[in-house]
């Protein structure tokens, strides 16, 4: 009995990390730019199959998508070419650098046959600007809609990916090779050496947000944007390039996760959807706007998905979104409280 | 690449080329399979086979009929499979319609083609596309059923002198039709079902679910689920430290599951059609041939390394119309009269008797649109890598 419970403490603390990046992600997206963002899952996926596809010697599917993405970019900007033709050709010109950069690493990576981290790191490079390109075409047009209009967007943005994500890799699993393959046995309980790396990758993660946004010149001007986003404008923080940024990081954060998780569960086109909805859970916890308690929320979400698919496997999944109903009516009690 | 290959798949949406030869009547054979979508893994091969099909008998003039072929695609959704079902039935006058891959997508066009009097044999896996028999006059199929190779599975337990089993499923519509299968079968041969646990194809875990199997002690698990997550629950009850034997359903045969499960899905055990197993079958075997001869013209004409299950499904499903239609033009019925033809072609299917196929050896009757029995059901095991037969104790 002991050991089941071990098994169960030691899987829902897994997963609840893969979920924490998750939740960090939305927090992170929604405080800066206000956009409740349905599609973060999406990057999990194309995070996890850009992986599979390095480690297994094949042009990755995922650069389409961004050479496509950075083409869309250049023709959106296509009017300024006649107000001010300098600045356009620039810009043009440092999209078409990024590609071809995008294809030399992507080329130069399989040649080399790196080892996984290192493919980790290419497929970050390649996922994360996906990010901010999304950013461009989805919030960046219009910076003042309302947030109900943004959730609408994130959801259409989920569905586009997912079904870009079926178009290119196919319905088939793939499976990744861990960081490190095996485990040790810990008393009765077998642990994967991908959990310790799942462990010390999410609290890098965390560290790494932190200190960025606290003691840097770019993370301060993120926070700044996300304190008030009026007020930053007014100090001189161009808010949009803040959004962008927050979108790239997120998507940077969403897709390691997809990569951690990948050899656990194999990379699939609908892996994402889930686990973004469990992050988001967690991120209800802490409104989310609050880190700390964000965290909180998805251990709660972890361990809760553990335990209840143990005692009835058929309801996991509709206790762990039923819980979003205790917490909406907490955070509802609180705020109040703080109103008056 | 595989962006050009899903556009060449679309581009090939119709694909119709007659066989021209004087004087005799034209036989239309309709299908409707998912060439795109999340079943295009199955519905290619079966457009392939009947691709096959077509050039085989662009040779063969020795047909009392010419053949043509009508193939479209309904995206693995069912709107689209009854649109193009409409479509053959009145646009292209199709005498027989082979439709279509996927449960829910044959479930959708059970209205269509029984309005229309148009025979239907159906790629789907589940049961309920042809029983019961009364209301499903005008529908056959060629897949075998769950029910058929659970009870293959249940028969080794009851060998083994396994008394107790533990059921594994998805709990989306696949996985219902196992757990139905399976509580009609354990009650039937006196097994008890301990434990029945669930889980989903996007689920990250399935730790709880092994554990709480484990601790139901069952001298068996069954699996009723398809790759990833049916190697990964595979996985997941080797990690709690389960040894006894794990059966798994026919959805797990297939190469992803040995991909993914390496070598800890060593020894699982699985329900299959003859196809998967042939090279290991006794010569004296009438389905060994057949197969043997199946798989090398697939084999060479499509280049893959070894053929898997689905496409003769659609094989066999062209064959038996073949068969049926002879039997219609020598009986005197005109091809040209469509309504007549049709439903002789119907009672002819019903009619088919012994047909040694790719997928088994077929036995329509009017009490059975399935026409497959234990002899077309085998247990593979994985071996070295490989799925080789298993033979029973």
């Amino acid at each position: 009995m002991t050991d089941t419970v071990l098994f169960l403490l030691v899987d829902g603390l897994t997963n609840g990390l893969v979920y924490a990046l998750l939740a960090l992600s939305l927090v992170l997206v929604f405080t800066v730019t206000r956009v409740v963002n349905i599609a973060q899952g999406e990057y999990v996926m194309l995070g996890a199959l850009t992986l599979a596809d390095l480690l297994q010697g094949r042009m990755p599917g995922t650069l389409y998508l961004l050479i496509g993405g950075l083409a869309l970019c250049a023709i959106l900007d296509v009017g300024r070419w006649r107000r001010d033709w300098r600045q356009a050709s620039l810009y043009t010109g440092g999209l078409i650098v990024a590609g071809i950069i995008a294809l030399a690493l992507t080329r130069g990576a399989l040649a080399l046959h790196l080892p996984v981290i290192g493919m980790m790191v290419v497929a970050l490079i390649l996922v994360a600007p996906l990010g901010a390109l999304i950013y461009r075409f989805t919030v960046h047009p219009i910076p003042n809609a309302t947030t109900i209009v943004f959730v609408i967007i994130s959801v259409g943005v989920s569905m586009s990916v997912q079904g870009l994500g079926l178009l290119i890799w196919g319905a088939n699993p793939y499976p990744v090779d861990p960081i490190a393959a095996g485990g040790v046995m810990m008393g009765p309980v077998f642990i994967r050496y991908q959990s310790f790396a799942i462990l010390v990758t999410a609290l890098l993660a965390m560290g790494g947000l932190y200190v960025f946004s606290e003691f840097t010149l770019v993370g301060k001007a993120l926070q700044a944007s996300a304190m008030n986003r009026l007020g930053a404008q007014f100090c001189g923080i161009p808010v949009n390039a803040t959004g962008a940024l927050a979108f790239l990081l997120a998507a940077a954060f969403s897709a390691v996760s997809g990569m951690l998780l990948a050899p656990l569960i194999t990379a699939n086109y609908e892996m994402g959807f889930m686990v973004g909805l469990k992050g988001f859970v967690g991120g209800a916890m802490g409104g989310l706007i609050d880190y700390p308690l964000s965290l909180v929320g998805v251990m709660i979400v972890g361990g809760l998905e553990s335990t209840s698919a143990y005692v009835a496997s058929a309801y996991r999944d509709v206790l762990v979104f039923s819980l979003l109903i205790p917490i909406l009516l907490w955070r509802n009690t609180r705020s109040r409280v703080e109103a008056r | 690449m595989k962006i050009l290959s899903v556009a060449a798949a679309v581009a090939a949406l119709t694909i119709s080329v007659s066989v021209h030869a004087a004087d005799k009547p034209e036989l239309r054979i309709g299908s409707v399979v998912a060439m795109t979508g999340p079943a295009s893994a199955l519905g290619l091969p079966e457009k392939n086979a009947l691709e096959l099909l077509q050039e085989q008998l662009a040779k063969d003039t020795s047909l009392p009929f010419t053949v043509k072929f009508i193939t479209y695609d309904d995206g693995s959704d069912p709107t689209k499979a009854v649109n193009n079902v409409r479509k053959l039935i009145t646009e292209d006058r199709a005498h027989v319609v082979i439709c279509c891959t996927t449960t829910p997508t044959s479930m959708a066009i059970l209205e269509t083609v029984t309005q229309a009097k148009v025979p239907n044999i159906s790629l789907a896996l589940g049961q309920s596309v042809i029983e019961p028999v009364q209301e499903r006059h005008w529908i056959f199929k060629t897949p075998s059923t769950d029910q058929l190779q659970v009870t293959g599975l249940v028969n080794d337990m009851v060998k083994r002198g396994i008394k107790k089993v533990a059921f594994l499923g998805l709990e989306d519509s696949f996985g219902e039709g196992g757990w139905i299968a399976m509580q009609s079968v354990a009650k039937a041969k006196g097994v008890e079902i301990v434990a029945s646990e669930r889980f989903s194809r996007t689920d990250t875990n399935f730790t709880p679910q092994a554990l709480k199997v484990r601790q139901s002690n069952p001298g068996a698990v069954y699996i009723h689920a398809i790759p990833p997550s049916a190697a990964l629950v595979h996985q997941a009850l080797k990690r709690v430290g389960y040894t006894g034997p794990i059966y798994h359903s026919g959805g797990s045969a297939n190469n992803a599951f040995i991909a993914i499960g390496k070598q800890d899905v060593e020894g699982a055990l699985l329900g299959t059609t003859p196809v998967l197993v042939y090279k290991d079958l006794p010569d004296s075997n009438p389905l060994k041939p057949v197969i043997a001869k199946f798989a090398a013209l697939y084999e060479k004409r499509f280049n893959v390394p070894k053929v898997d299950i689905f496409p003769g499904q659609s094989w066999d499903a062209g064959n038996i119309t073949l068969k049926a239609a002879e039997e219609v033009v020598k009986a005197g019925v005109k091809l040209d009269d469509l309504d007549a033809s049709r439903a002789a072609l119907r009672d002819k299917i019903e009619g088919v008797k012994n047909f040694v196929g790719v997928g088994g050896i077929f036995n329509y009757s009017p009490t059975d649109h399935l026409g497959l029995d234990h002899r077309s059901t085998f247990i593979s095991v994985v071996k070295n890598g490989e799925f080789r037969l298993y033979e029973s104790k």
